[in-house]
């Protein structure tokens, strides 16, 4: 039967048939046998420059930027490799999650792969690296960067147990970030009064209310409450996440 | 060979020289090697490296894109002046046709390799040579008889070079495609996850992941494996032969 200009399939010879079938089979067949492909830790090259990567983007760096960063996750999130962040030469790391900020400087990505995927692997130096450079990248856009930062600061207070470097990120998206939500820019208040810096904690908290930045009501009780605790000169046995208020 | 399809063979070859196809190839050559020369000036270490490199990487684009613009617009050139009908009209099975003009381009798509990996003998050793041109040859096998079945089961220019190009960019990408696709830092449970790991999947079973052909590595670091490149023959072959297989389906369904 003549279907849309088309011989019948009968008019094929049948060995043509045959090849066809058996081509494809076999096709299949040898691909399905094939291991699947897996990527190795020590695969990662270094990144090219940025400048270069904007030239062979072609004007279209940010999608350049997004498949760089598709391709980096690959990287490390493959079958076969047991713990495959610590596997990563974490210089390269941070120097591809840089050019892909270089290119694409408003993506949000780098900064969530280094915060919250990298500076989770069981190895001080590497968290530290990772929240180091995000805590570089936050001073090229605060008010865009600061949640990253912050998870850093727990991160710092929390794994790394190192509550001044906390208090200093904290002190950073106080100070830089304007348009970070108010948790965010009271955290450094509550590392403060961990840190036993009584004082400075209830001036800064003294500061906050008087400066009318907080508006909710609710938010403005809760820190009332908390500032006469501090003047109280009691410092609260509460965990320092049981304080914070919904953002 | 059957005596038809050689001469069909043969006079696809005549039809490359006589188009002047060899001193594009040529001139291609040499404008590689001469921007190779350019990078291994400016390099600071590791210029011969950094030569090999380029020209490899480069030349391969290079031969695939004229390989198979060759044979698009080859066998369109046939279809629109009408040397299909004469040859169809004539005691010829299509089957014939079809595989005389693929051995033809096959031939071209040796020649090619050859002709590209003959500055590498300065630059790398030997057998990794050896192996980059026999590999450029075989990857050029598939992108000729992939380019010959669709100009012929699509008829138009256009759609076949389209298809062509998607097929080579989905060829290189398909590992990595693979390897981002299996394991998703989150949504791995969602069902249009699920749906798009089976199409990748399924993808990966039709078509050769063309990553693993022609490798600069093989000359800069390290040569393949001789069990590899049995391998990626074998591929090359099979992958071939369905091709031919389903350009032969398509053209006996075919009305003139």
């Amino acid at each position: 039967m003549k279907t849309g200009g088309e011989r019948v399939i009968a008019a094929v010879p049948r060995w043509v048939l045959l090849l066809l079938a058996v081509a494809f089979c076999a096709q299949v067949t040898w691909q399905a046998l094939q291991p699947p492909p897996n990527a190795r830790a020590e695969a990662l090259g270094a990144p090219a420059e940025p400048a270069l990567l904007r030239t062979l983007a072609l004007g279209e760096p940010i999608a350049l930027a997004q498949l760089l960063t598709l391709n980096l996750q690959a990287f490390d999130n493959q079958p076969g490799v047991s713990v495959p962040f610590l596997d990563l030469d974490y210089a390269r790391v941070t120097a591809w999650l840089g050019t892909i900020l270089e290119l694409d400087p408003v993506g949000q990505y780098p900064l969530l792969m280094a915060s919250q995927i990298y500076a989770q692997v069981p190895d001080e130096a590497k968290q530290r690296r990772m929240c180091a450079f995000v805590r570089e990248q936050f001073d090229r856009d605060p008010d865009r960067r600061w949640r990253w930062l912050a998870h850093c600061a727990i991160v710092a207070k929390h794994r790394l147990g190192d509550t001044r470097l906390a208090l200093s990120y904290a002190d950073a998206i106080t100070r830089g970030a304007r348009l970070a939500s108010n948790w965010a820019r009271q955290m450094r208040i509550f590392i403060l009064e961990d840190l036993g810096e009584l004082e400075a904690a209830t001036v800064l908290l003294g500061g906050l209310l008087a400066s009318g930045e907080v508006t909710e009501p609710k938010e403005i009780h809760f820190l009332t409450e908390r500032l006469k605790e501090l003047k109280a000169a009691g410092k609260s046995s509460s965990p320092l996440e049981n304080r914070h208020p919904k953002p | 060979m059957d005596s038809r399809i050689a001469a069909i063979a043969r006079y696809t070859l005549l039809e490359a020289l006589r188009t002047r196809l060899p001193v594009l190839v040529l001139i291609t050559l040499l404008v590689m090697l001469a921007t190779s020369f350019f990078i291994e000036t400016i390099s600071v270490t590791e210029g011969a490296r950094f030569q090999a490199g380029f020209y490899a990487a480069s030349m391969r684009i290079a031969s695939v894109f004229i390989a198979a613009v060759y044979v698009l617009v080859s066998v369109t050139r046939e279809f629109n002046d009408k040397g299909l009908d004469v040859l169809l009209a004539l005691d010829l099975p299509r089957s014939h046709y079809v595989l005389g003009k693929l051995a033809g381009f096959l031939a071209i798509a040796v020649l090619i390799a050859a002709a590209a990996s003959l500055p590498l003998a300065g630059l790398s050793a030997s057998p990794a040579v050896l192996q980059w041109a026999a590999s450029l040859a075989a990857e050029l096998a598939i992108v000729v008889a992939f380019a010959l079945f669709c100009v012929i089961t699509f008829n138009q220019l256009t759609a076949a070079a389209s298809f062509v190009l998607a097929f080579y960019v989905l060829g290189r990408a398909l590992t990595a495609i693979r390897l981002m696709s299996a394991h998703p830092l989150s949504g791995a449970d969602t069902f249009s996850h699920q749906v798009i790991q089976f199409m990748v999947d399924a993808l990966a079973l039709v078509m050769p992941a063309l990553d693993a052909w022609t490798q600069t590595a093989w000359l800069v670091n390290q040569q393949a494996p001789w069990m590899a490149m049995l391998e990626l023959a074998g591929q090359s072959a099979l992958y071939v032969a369905l091709l031919a297989a389903a350009t032969m389906f398509d053209f006996y369904r075919k009305n003139f």
